[in-house]
């Protein structure tokens, strides 16, 4: 029954991106968008459950589902159906550049599902290769829509990410190609790079080539995962990117790319030991130090919160490089946290980048007396993200950085703590610029879009509240276990 | 495969790094592909097996990308190079540089013929460093091309070689994004009247 549901599941989006290619009315394809995307993250949330609920991975042949997988593809659920939801009323302005605009909502639409189709296929690949190839399609899909308004700013958001993550997937590729030739068994075998493969084959790799193929592969995809110090497309693409299309790369592309990353450092575990972890230490760190001054920093919303996404992929490096229970625990509280708090973020700014244009390409300042909705929303984003109690990022990275701790690494923790606590700072600050003003507010009735934005941000505040509450339980629970020895 | 002809491919990348006018960038990739197509067929012919495929992956990359990359020229035509690019004697200076320390600094990895680790390293080297030198957009899409013509001379000079699947799915990939590229490349023509990627600076913090 699972295969079946996971084929569908990759196939529901494909389907749609044919679908919403057809030149339908707008109204009749915002429809169908609906509905796809309905379909799409119900398919994808029943194979989620069987993840998380799985005793330790299944292996289907081409695909696998694991605990953290299953976390992970709940995540794309929840953040891809959002998206697409919230598309009607990004593409309700004027949203045509780089496509002709009549046909620009279908050419969104079309690139929108193959990108969402090719990450729940990332997060299902049973295969590094496999894995590499659905990665690098994600690019070409998402490079479109990065570029999607036109604007001379968004066509160079788009090629510097097409330029950088490509390239940086080629120094992947060829760690990828490197660890195949250390490997040794199954010459010419596909399966040779499965994940279990992988790992039960990589004790015998030579000590050189598996170093040289874990240091090449996870910097190739650190390109992609927007760490630091390969991390300058990420600004800007999240920038420039539509909205829903920003809370996309934000809060599905990035975590799971990462998931990807996080295979190769188990599979890899017996021949690398811990070096992997200390590579997702060091690129947490940096992470969190290039991202930290930024936040400071009077930004536009948007790039305030693609510096946000910076600091917390380095969040979430740490935490998977501490490699212990606590953290682990922590990892996935604040992916879901992430996710659901940067979203809102995202969405919070299409109304107020409709109402003001300006505010793309300058700091936000007094929403409330322009948009009391909008600020709320970003209240909501901001607080949670700069991980205020009681947001649920409060309490995964106090787990994450207590495993790290429990782990002996109390230097990292120390430093973390520290630049953690510097980019609260900076990002309280920026929340209180944005939003607060002694203004009066100016008079006018809600609009239909600003009503959603209501219900959304309520929607996501008693998300938020869940998941705190949540992550006071799940550690020490044997959910944790199953994580842990369940990455593939 | 020989380390002469290893010579000519990373010779003819460190070409395209001083390469004046796009389309002799362009014929230098596929030239480079078209030396690695005839070792690969030669290669299937040798083994009695993958030759449809070495076809296949000849046409793709030594007709179809650069047949590509030609259309974009044609639809952006300009009178000279970028202004802002780095002159020749430095980039080829960097290219060298670069090209030597990653071919010195690559350990044995087991690839089946002498030199072919240096060469791949070379030439995936090579591809970054015209990315970053380079300033017209046809050319940094050749810099990806360089990059990944070195790994497929890992994969060709791998035991076995690559599957089957993988070499045609790598391909449908670097279509996709070279047709990306490709648009995208127009469209910066269209905007600023020039492919001239170093004057996409507007994102600055």
């Amino acid at each position: 029954m699972t295969e079946p549901l996971v084929l569908a599941m990759l196939a529901a989006p494909l389907a749609a991106a044919v679908v919403l290619a057809l030149p339908l009315a707008a109204d009749r394809a915002d429809r169908a968008n609906a509905l796809a995307a309905a379909l799409v993250a119900a398919l994808t949330a029943a194979v989620a459950v069987r993840g998380i609920g799985a005793d330790g991975a299944v292996h289907g042949g081409w695909y696998v589902l694991d605990p953290a997988g299953g976390a992970f593809l709940a995540v794309i659920a929840v953040v891809g159906l959002l998206s697409a939801l919230a598309s009607p009323a990004y593409l309700a302005g004027d949203a045509a550049g780089f496509f002709a605009r009549r046909h620009a909502r279908r050419s969104y639409y079309a690139a929108f599902y193959v990108f969402w189709a090719a990450l729940l296929a990332v997060a299902t690949a049973d295969n590094l290769a496999v894995a590499w190839l659905l990665v690098e399609a994600t690019t070409a899909a998402s490079a479109l829509l990065v570029a999607f308004s036109g604007q001379p700013s968004a066509l160079e958001a788009g090629w510097k990410y097409l330029v950088l993550t490509t390239l940086g997937l080629a120094v992947a590729l060829l760690g990828i190609v490197v660890l195949y030739a250390g490997l040794g068994a199954g010459h010419g075998s596909l399966a040779t790079l499965d994940w279990q493969r992988i790992h039960a084959l990589s004790g015998s790799v030579d000590g050189d080539t598996a170093l040289l193929a874990l240091v090449l592969i996870l910097a190739g995809l650190a390109a992609k995962v927007g760490w630091a110090p390969v991390h300058n497309w990420l600004p800007d693409a999240h920038s420039e990117a539509p909205p829903p299309v920003s809370a996309l790369l934000s809060a599905a592309l990035l975590p799971t790319v990462m998931l990807v990353a996080w295979r190769v450092e188990v599979a890899l575990h017996p021949a690398a030991g811990g070096t992997a972890s200390a590579l997702f230490l060091a690129f947490g760190l940096a992470s969190l130090a290039v991202a930290v001054p930024f936040l400071w920093r009077a930004l536009p919303l948007k790039r305030l919160l693609a510096y946000s996404s910076l600091e917390h992929m380095g969040v979430l490096a740490l935490g998977i490089g501490f490699v212990h229970p606590l953290a682990t625990a922590g990892v996935v509280v604040h992916l879901a946290g992430h996710a659901l708090a940067k979203s809102l973020g995202f969405y919070a700014t299409i109304p107020l980048l409709r109402d003001d244009p300006g505010l793309a390409s300058r700091p936000a300042r007094g929403l409330s007396a322009r948009s009391a909705p909008g600020a709320a929303a970003l209240t909501v984003s901001l607080l949670s993200l700069s991980g205020l109690p009681p947001s649920p990022l409060f309490f995964s990275e106090l787990l994450i950085l207590l495993g790290g701790i429990a782990a002996g690494q109390v230097v990292v923790v120390a430093l973390a703590a520290v630049l953690l606590a510097l980019g609260f700072v900076g990002l309280a600050h920026a929340l209180i610029e944005s939003v607060v003003t002694d203004r009066p507010r100016l008079p006018r009735a809600a609009r239909r879009r600003e009503r959603r934005l209501v219900a959304l941000t309520a929607v996501t505040g008693v998300l938020l509240l869940a998941l705190s509450a949540a992550s006071l339980v799940i550690a020490g629970s044997d959910t944790v276990e199953r994580l842990m020895g369940g990455v593939a | 495969m020989s380390a002469g002809v290893l010579w000519i491919l990373v010779g003819l990348g460190l070409a395209v790094v001083v390469a004046r006018r796009r389309t002799v960038g362009i014929a230098l990739v596929a030239l480079q592909a078209g030396v690695l197509g005839v070792a690969a067929i030669a290669d299937a012919l040798e083994h009695a097996h993958g030759l449809l495929v070495a076809v296949a992956v000849l046409a793709a990359r030594g007709v179809l990308l650069p047949g590509l990359l030609l259309a974009v020229v044609r639809a952006t035509r300009e009178p000279r190079p970028p202004a802002s690019e780095p002159f020749m004697l430095p980039r080829l200076v960097l290219a060298l540089a670069a090209t030597v320390a990653a071919a010195a600094l690559i350990p044995d990895v087991g690839l089946t013929v002498a030199g072919a680790a240096e060469a791949t390293a070379a030439l995936v080297v090579l591809g970054i460093v015209i990315a970053a030198v380079r300033r017209a957009v046809v050319f940094q899409a050749l810099g990806f091309l360089v990059a990944e013509n070195g790994i497929y001379l890992a994969g060709l000079t791998v035991a076995g070689g690559i599957p089957t699947a993988i070499e045609l799915a790598l391909l449908f990939d670097l279509l996709a994004v070279l047709a990306v590229a490709a648009a995208l490349g127009a469209r910066i023509h269209e905007h600023f009247g020039t492919s001239d990627t170093s004057l996409l600076r507007g994102l600055r913090d």
